[in-house]
């Protein structure tokens, strides 16, 4: 079966001439079905590149980046956008849920978007929400929850659609730290269950509940270790 | 995701910025508003006119004088033994000053035979039209129009007093009711004999109306009141004709263009302003993309397709455009209901002209939606989630 993640002398380099950004250099990286991998370094180390190419959102400069089997600078923005809604579940650091909109509504939209039925997304995304224990703030709108609240409707938006991997960037980021644990040991959870999880992170504690580290640094992989920190 | 879904979208949206939707579809709905009313004042007053000279007019025919010595009382009598021809009537006029007890001014005064009444059927505001008694003895008594009881500054007081015309007084015995009609400014009517005494010279003749015994002779008696005129004036080859022949079909055509004119001018005005609700709808939509390039990014992240934001969108703009033309349409009528009320003519909902008004509404929204909606599907995922 193939890896959820697979790269292979990936670069991506930003603007042209003299002064061009390197911000990966020739990456071998792959991830397998089930794993819980944390992507760490400091900020410039090309970790927000290594994020949006493994969610799907930016192709490699040179380079293979397959995603769930697929060639990604082989897909078109239609494809590529398929791809996105059916293999990744992302999570960010400040949430992201859709503004005036309900929690249900926004782990029903990812489903509408693939073209699901509005009732039977709805259904899906009411116990994907159960699942997390929040389906008594199903009708409540982003503000009117905390963050450690929204960051778990926006975790049963990542999970709704089933996807290959879940995504998180930072998402402990914009929580105090009781919370954070809280977020880091639901995630933790769902890996036991089977699920992939890619964590990216500046964070050396969180990275420690992962069960892979790989460190980036000035675009370029410097250390891959697995088992407990 | 569907156009159901879409729409529901935005309308969830439009309700939470109600304000700003409300302000954004102002333009629209004055708009649409003024469309509507305008162009329903223009074919209520118009069809008003329209529908007096279909009363009194299809069977009449007026011959004028293009010169003030053309037709003459021998014509009159000439035309009269024509076949088809039920009632002649000859009227001459002439320029006075008339003055009341408060006012005078200029008024054209208008010589009438006995026969007027029964072609024209004049409605009368106060007293009597002239009457058999008035023709018979030339009498010195005159018969104003409203609009020349306003000017003199009289009222209904004023029938069985004198006012004076020229250096003679006339007694005023009624009043006319023709507030709605038009060419009747400053008009007073007395009795042919009388006007040819003091007003005009005989036996020349302003106007010969004529009436048909039916409408369907109409053309037929135009052609031989042609023939006639034309070979007692010696109108022969290239000689332009002395006289003028209409009939009421020819006036109703003319007033069926200047109400086409009117509604194509007063709409084409309204239409414009139509066009700037539009330029409001796409410049609020622009806004609209900009701040909300964060949420665009986030929904790309999920799963939208381009094609998806784009129809969000644009539904968004069709519908801000098309809730405002529905409420334009609404305030129109009622509008258009109240000066037809004022007006006095009447009031018709038109079913064309409401769905063309919707129609030409969600035009603006597609037309103006179209820019920011796919400024909204281009933005780069990437891009659009980093924005702050």
């Amino acid at each position: 079966m193939a890896a959820v993640v697979e790269m292979s002398k990936v670069s991506k380099t930003f603007g042209d001439g003299t002064s061009i950004i390197r911000a990966l250099d020739g990456v071998d990286l792959k991830i397998e079905k089930g794993e819980f991998v944390a992507i760490v370094g400091p900020s410039g180390s090309g970790k927000s590149t290594m994020m949006n190419l493994i969610g799907c959102l930016d192709r490699p400069s040179n380079g293979v980046v397959k995603i769930a089997g697929e060639d990604l600078s082989m897909l078109n923005d239609k494809k590529l956008t398929e791809l996105r809604n059916y293999a990744i579940g992302f999570i960010f650091q400040s949430f992201f849920l859709l503004p005036k909109t309900t929690a249900l509504e926004n782990v029903a939209t990812p489903l509408l978007y693939r073209g699901v039925h509005s009732k039977e997304a709805k259904k899906k995304a009411l116990s994907m929400l159960k699942k997390l224990g929040m389906s008594d703030r199903a009708t409540h709108g982003p503000t009117e929850l905390s963050g450690g609240q929204q960051q778990r409707v926006a975790i049963a938006r990542a999970l709704v659609t089933e996807p290959s991997l879940i995504l998180a960037d930072e998402p402990t980021g914009a929580l105090d730290s009781a919370t954070g644990k809280q977020v880091m040991d639901l995630l933790t959870e769902l890996n036991q269950e089977g699920i992939t999880i890619v964590l990216i992170t500046h964070d050396l504690d969180v990275a420690k509940r992962a069960k892979r580290r790989i460190s980036l640094k000035d675009g370029k992989i410097i250390s891959d270790t697995k088992g407990a920190a | 995701m569907n156009l159901r879904i879409a729409a529901r979208l935005a309308i969830a949206r439009i309700i939470a910025t109600k304000t700003r939707s409300g302000l954004t579809m102002l333009g629209i709905i004055i708009g649409v508003m003024s469309l509507i009313a305008l162009v329903s004042v223009a074919q209520g007053a118009t069809s008003g006119i329209q529908d007096q000279f279909k009363g009194l007019g299809a069977r009449n025919l007026t011959i004028s004088g293009n010169t003030t010595e053309s037709l003459t009382i021998e014509d009159a009598s000439e035309i009269a033994k024509l076949p088809g021809i039920d009632v002649v009537s000859e009227q001459v006029s002439g320029n006075a000053t008339a003055s009341s007890e408060n006012a005078s001014t200029r008024i054209r005064v208008i010589g009438v035979d006995v026969d007027y009444e029964t072609i024209v059927e004049p409605d009368i505001f106060a007293g009597t039209f002239l009457a058999n008694t008035d023709f018979a003895q030339d009498s010195r008594t005159i018969v104003l129009s409203s609009a020349l009881a306003t000017s003199l500054k009289v009222d209904a007081s004023i029938i069985n007093e004198t006012i004076s015309v020229g250096s003679t007084e006339f007694t005023v015995i009624g009043i006319l009711d023709d507030a709605n009609g038009f060419g009747n400014q400053g008009t007073a009517y007395v009795p042919l004999q009388t006007a040819f005494r003091y007003f005009a010279v005989p036996p020349y003749l302003n106007t010969i109306t004529v009436q048909t015994t039916s409408e369907e002779l109409v053309p037929l008696v135009t052609t031989n009141l042609s023939r006639l005129l034309s070979s007692r004036h010696n109108i022969t080859g290239d000689r332009d004709a002395d006289f003028t022949i209409t009939d009421a079909s020819q006036l109703l055509d003319a007033i069926g263009t200047v109400q086409q004119f009117l509604s194509l001018l007063l709409g084409g005005i309204a239409s414009i302003s139509l066009v700037v609700g539009g330029i409001g709808i796409m410049n609020i939509m622009l806004v609209s993309v900009r701040e909300r390039t964060r949420e665009i990014g986030i929904r790309r992240a999920i799963g939208a397709q381009q094609s998806q934001i784009l129809t969000q969108f644009l539904i968004e703009a069709i519908v801000l455009s098309l809730l405002g033309g529905i409420i334009g349409v609404i305030i129109g009528e009622i509008v258009a209901y109240f000066l037809a009320t004022l007006g006095q003519w009447n009031f018709a909902l038109s079913p064309t002209m409401i769905l063309a008004s919707l129609g030409f509404s969600m035009l603006v929204g597609v037309l103006f939606g179209v820019w920011p909606a796919r400024t909204a599907a281009r933005l780069k995922p990437v891009e659009a989630l980093r924005f702050e």
